[in-house]
């Protein structure tokens, strides 16, 4: 299997190296999840950690790559097909699959090179991206809707690059009280939505592309910050207007300390410090 | 223990700026990075860092032997903002050069004149000392409890995402002069 990564090799004479020895974290593996999971293991990640807590059913056919009748039967973690597609391709991966809600497990996430986000909500849009930035994890994100326009359909998606330090997707309008608001009126009623694998595919492949720019570029310019809007009824994925206005602007959203590192982190017992003590002698402003 | 450090490209380069600023009599420039910290699934410590605070113009001291030297108020300043914030602080300077680069003779030396010092504020924090190059870095830590390691790897968080591994084995070795006769 030397040879499995030779036609990638214009990613960097190192690329197979970096990508073995990246650490990608991929929250939801169901329909967006499932797609970036498979790519990731044929690019050659070296190591995953995997989270959702649900199993198969029947109605996540139509789009999870791997699932499979029998886990259906089966009622396989989401997680265990997730592995078993990556060690599919790579006997050598080091995948840890943990199904369990990710805020459960949120630790795991810390040392990640990349959270791919695959979720279907805001608040957990929301949620996850503010755990990315507290421990300057560049953060991508994926999701599509069907809405009904009287008694036709209009597919529409996003793909979001969002990197500590840069825009974030408050900046960018994707997350806004209004939506928040919405989506909690419709709590637990809003029942099965509309999901079909070929917008999840076109996504996931999308984010995996600014995944691989941010870690092993083939150009001399990777963007730091993403935003592409998806028309399933035109097939097209095209940066947003809005990212566009907004470039070079600063995120005004991240700013305190506080959203920054363990808010009551302490030193373990293997680190044992002494005490002590000072007056007030001055203050610094920050630049 | 393994120390792992992350900065923003954004934040970076903000701080090469301002170090590349000329001072009325100091050869180069330093300052502080406020961090917070983190433990990682992996048993190492993620120390992770948040703004950039400049030592101001009057608070250096002239000292031709060195590049740059604090006098006692900027040290103070420090103190306080570490302690006011509970946060854990790295002194930051640059070396302006591509490619490696490594704690100079004097960088160490100072260093551990100073650091220590911020455990009479914030002892149950980790403190330091970072050195950049224009492409790379390198830094120490002193840990809580007293144990003072290399920073293992250096994560700069942008596009692209760079790792800076620590090497073993000594820096190339070079004769240390003064900065300005």
């Amino acid at each position: 299997m030397e040879n499995r990564l030779a036609r990638q090799s214009f990613l960097g004479e190192h690329s197979a190296a970096v990508l073995a020895a990246v650490r990608v974290g991929i929250v939801g593996v169901g329909g967006g999840g499932s797609h970036v999971v498979q790519h990731l293991a044929h690019l050659g990640v070296g190591r995953f950690v995997v989270l959702d807590p649900d199993c198969v059913e029947d109605t996540n056919l139509n789009r999870m790559v791997g699932a499979t009748v029998e886990d259906v039967l089966r009622a396989t973690p989401k997680v265990e097909v997730a592995a078993r597609v990556i060690q599919a391709v790579n006997p050598n991966a080091d995948v840890l699959p943990v199904k369990s809600a990710w805020q459960e497990r949120g630790e795991l996430l810390r040392d990640c090179t990349a959270i791919f986000g695959c979720v279907d909500c805001f608040a957990a849009r929301e949620q996850l991206e503010t755990a990315a930035r507290r421990y300057l994890v560049p953060y991508l994100d994926i999701g599509m809707d069907v809405h009904p326009i009287g008694s036709e359909f209009s597919i529409s998606g996003q793909v979001i690059l969002s990197m500590p330090g840069e825009l974030c997707m408050r900046c960018l309008g994707v997350i806004n009280e209004a939506a928040l608001a919405r989506e909690a009126t419709q709590y637990g009623a809003a029942g099965g939505r509309p999901q079909v694998v070929w917008p999840n595919g076109l996504l996931a492949s999308a984010a995996v592309g600014l995944f691989v720019q941010l870690v092993t570029p083939w150009h001399a310019k990777p963007v730091a910050t993403e935003y592409l809007e998806y028309d399933g009824n035109r097939h097209t994925l095209t940066r947003s207007n809005r990212l566009v206005a907004m470039l070079g602007q600063v995120c005004p959203h991240f700013e305190s300390i506080e959203n920054t590192g363990d808010p009551f982190w302490l030193p373990t017992a293997e680190l044992a410090p002494g005490k002590g003590s000072l007056r007030n002698t001055g203050s610094l402003q920050p630049r | 223990m393994r120390v792992a450090f992350k900065i923003t490209r954004r934040l970076v380069a903000g701080v090469q700026a301002d170090l590349r600023r000329p001072h009325a009599f100091a050869a180069e420039r330093v300052g502080w990075l406020r961090c917070r910290v983190a433990d990682s699934p992996a048993g190492s410590l993620l120390v992770l860092a948040h703004d950039y605070f400049p030592v101001e113009d009057s608070d250096y001291v002239e000292d031709w032997s060195v590049g740059a030297r604090m006098g006692s108020a900027a040290i103070r300043k420090a103190l306080q903002l570490a302690y006011d914030t509970k946060t854990a602080l790295f002194h930051v300077h640059l070396h302006d050069h591509r490619g490696r680069t490594w704690l100079s003779p004097v960088d160490s030396r100072e260093a551990a004149k100073f650091v220590p010092d911020f455990w009479h504020v914030r002892p149950e924090m980790p403190h330091g000392t970072l050195v950049l190059s224009r492409d790379s870095a390198a830094g120490r830590c002193w840990l809580p409890g007293g144990q003072v390691v290399e920073i293992g790897e250096i994560i700069i968080v942008g596009a692209p995402v760079v790792r800076i591994l620590e090497e073993h084995g000594e820096p190339p070795r070079t004769p240390e002069l003064p900065r300005r006769t």
